[in-house]
């Protein structure tokens, strides 16, 4: 008995160890890979307190390159365009998207497949390829980059049209997949059931249908407003020149030599960005429990 | 109202591309009662509802409600109200929201919507329910939301599709009566689809068999249960016996073979020629055992020996199985009213007695 008791305890002394062992590796590889995720962005927003012009040397803590920054109209007047392009395409391609995803969804057509996959084609193909085919099809027709005078909260923007088409273009995609995530895990029966109880089409469609997509149209929104701030490539090919969104003077500056300024601006996109990704995760919880961003993503 | 039939189906078909889904159906479905269409999935019992409701249009022939030919009318003008299998509950709303989406979508005034659906939620036992959402309540609670936002419409007709398939057993034998109850109370006419064929012999007053498209058998439960007019009749609800023989007379109660005996019975449904093979349909409650030699059977009934293979004791009654033939078993199930000592033993021969009433001849298939 006692022997027996013995070797089980060592048996079983063993096996706590492997285990404690596989624990320890494994936390460690998550940390590490955090670590590499994360570092850069922390040495980021560290530097942009950093009071040199050095952005690899320590010299104590300031503010002032966010006051700079502040003060600096191009600056200034790049994250107004930016605002600008992103609320304008951002409400083109949420409708055009939205109606998009629900044919795809729910009718059948002929040249549905093809439809499918162009539809799809400005997620895949890579940013810079996009951007060329929209330079030359932008000098091609015609359209150019003939800008658009509008006053924006009281401030003169002048904006190409070509700049916003080229948004509205990659981001019908996103809104598309996104609305049509969430229209595929809704229940048709729900649209049969308000025909039952005497709503005609139109009165299902916004009594039932529209408020069950809301969450997945909010979310598609929001998408497509953070890649319009963020978006570099489509922007810088179709602006012409001197139109410039906020990475486009980000990039432009970089020209001149990294100063903590820029690091201050990316904090600021990064702080924005993250605000918006909380919003979106807030937003399609509060829709149901299922997070159609997620799922589209 | 004062029209007979609530629902006519004539000669509807309806076709999905190359299937057919339901076979030239003629169905008169009257005034305040309480309707199944029963049979096994695929039959087109589903269909045969979708197209009363106008979810689908039939390929041929026409459905009438309330003596008014519908056509191609949409559901949102027909004056039938459908609870969906998956109940199909508004997420986005109240439980009172959902009651009154009907009665809004008619334009009645507010303040008789609220008190309407007050009365439902009181006829359905969900008082003080109005403000919660679908997902936080029960299966049997959505069920019965599914009931009221369709009955607040007071529809001439009824449609439910399966409503009680995703609720657990107990639950579902509870709603079984409360479903009847609440059909007398308003008197509405139900159409009441269902695979599940205690579920249709205990809640409805006619059950219409359906299968490959087609209504095989039209009446009451007894009726169907007593008197099925076919094979797959016979088979689908209840447990019988198919003991093939061969048809040696004719008349009322043609004499048919059965290995080398023969016993009287009745035509299932037609009269088939003398020398074809066919089945006898005996339900297994319906035959009595006794001993050879034991005292007599009773006059005029069907009699034929055989020994006993198996037996199981079920408590209320014990279920044997007697061979008669080389390959040929019948289940027959005794009421345990007497003592122990009458049971019989596996290996013993006993004699089959039955009321030749209850043996009926039918088609093989």
């Amino acid at each position: 008995m006692s022997v027996n008791a013995a070797r089980l305890s060592r048996r079983s002394r063993a096996a706590w160890l492997k285990k404690r062992v596989a624990q320890t590796l494994f936390s460690t590889y998550g940390i590490g890979a955090y670590l590499f995720l994360y570092l850069p962005i922390v040495v980021l927003v560290l530097f942009s307190f950093n009071d040199s012009r050095s952005t690899a040397q320590w010299a104590g803590f300031t503010t002032r390159w966010y006051v700079e920054m502040a003060n600096d109209r191009q600056i200034i007047l790049s994250l107004w365009n930016s605002v600008f392009v992103a609320v304008v395409s951002t409400a083109i391609s949420t409708v055009i998207g939205t109606l998009a995803a629900m044919a795809m969804e729910r009718y059948r057509f002929s040249g549905k497949l093809m439809m499918d996959a162009v539809l799809y084609l400005p997620i895949i193909i890579p940013d810079i390829a996009m951007a060329i085919m929209l330079l030359i099809f932008f000098n091609l027709s015609g359209i150019g980059f003939k800008p658009w005078e509008v006053l924006f909260f009281g401030v003169r923007l002048k904006v190409p049209f070509s700049v916003i088409i080229g948004h509205v273009a990659f981001n019908i995609s996103f809104v598309a997949v996104v609305v049509r995530a969430r229209l595929a895990q809704m229940d048709m029966t729900l649209e049969e059931a308000a025909g039952d109880l005497y709503a005609d089409p139109w009165r299902t469609f916004w009594r039932v249908t529209f408020p069950m997509m809301l969450p997945g149209i909010l979310g598609g929104a929001l998408m497509a407003f953070t890649l319009s701030l963020d978006d570099f490539v489509i922007t810088f090919f179709t602006s012409g020149a001197g139109f410039n969104t906020l990475p486009v003077r980000v990039f432009s500056m970089i020209k001149k030599g990294v100063t903590p300024k820029i690091n201050a601006v990316s904090t600021m996109m990064l702080l924005f960005s993250l605000l918006l990704v909380g919003i979106s995760i807030t937003l399609s919880k509060g829709g149901d429990s299922e997070s159609s961003i997620d799922r589209a993503v | 109202m004062a029209y007979e039939y609530a629902v006519e189906l004539r000669d509807v078909t309806k076709r999905f591309g190359p299937v057919v889904a339901v076979d030239d159906v003629t169905l008169s479905i009257q005034q305040g009662k309480f309707y199944s269409l029963l049979g096994p999935s695929g039959c087109g019992k589903t269909t045969t509802l979708r197209m009363i409701a106008g979810f689908e249009v039939p390929s041929e022939g026409e459905v009438v409600i309330g003596g008014e030919v519908q056509g191609h009318l949409p559901p949102y003008q027909r004056p039938v109200n459908t609870v969906f299998q998956n109940y199909a509950l508004f997420p986005h709303m109240t439980v009172a929201q959902n009651i009154a989406f009907g009665l809004e979508m008619r334009k009645i005034p507010r303040g008789e919507i609220r008190r309407r659906v007050g009365e439902m939620l009181e006829l359905v036992h969900l008082s003080g329910m109005e403000k919660r959402r679908p997902t936080q309540l029960s299966g049997g609670q959505q069920q019965r939301v599914a009931l009221a936002r369709a009955l607040v419409n007071r529809p001439k007709v009824l449609l439910l599709d399966e409503p009680l398939g995703a609720l657990d057993l107990k639950l579902r034998q509870a709603m079984q009566l409360e479903l009847k109850a609440l059909q007398e109370q308003v008197g509405i006419t139900f159409i009441y689809v269902t695979h599940d064929q205690g579920e249709a012999l205990t809640m409805s007053d006619k059950i219409a068999v359906m299968n490959q498209g087609r209504v095989l058998q039209l009446g009451s439960p007894e009726e169907i249960y007593e008197n099925p007019v076919n094979r797959f009749v016979a088979d689908f609800i209840g447990e019988t016996n198919f003991i093939p023989v061969e048809i040696k007379g004719d008349g009322e109660t043609p004499v048919v073979g059965i290995g080398a005996e023969a016993v009287r019975a009745v035509w299932a449904k037609d009269a088939l020629p003398v020398g074809r093979s066919a089945v006898l349909s005996i339900r297994p409650e319906k035959i009595a055992l006794r001993r050879p030699g034991a005292e007599e059977a009773g006059a005029g009934r069907a009699c034929i020996s055989g020994r006993v293979v198996n037996l199981m004791y079920l408590g209320t009654d014990t279920r044997y199985v007697v061979r008669i033939a080389d390959d040929v078993e019948v289940v027959v199930r005794m009421q345990n009213v007497s003592s122990a000592a009458h049971f019989f033993r596996i290996g013993e021969t006993v004699e089959l007695t039955w009321d030749p009433q209850h043996g009926r001849v039918m088609d093989v298939v």
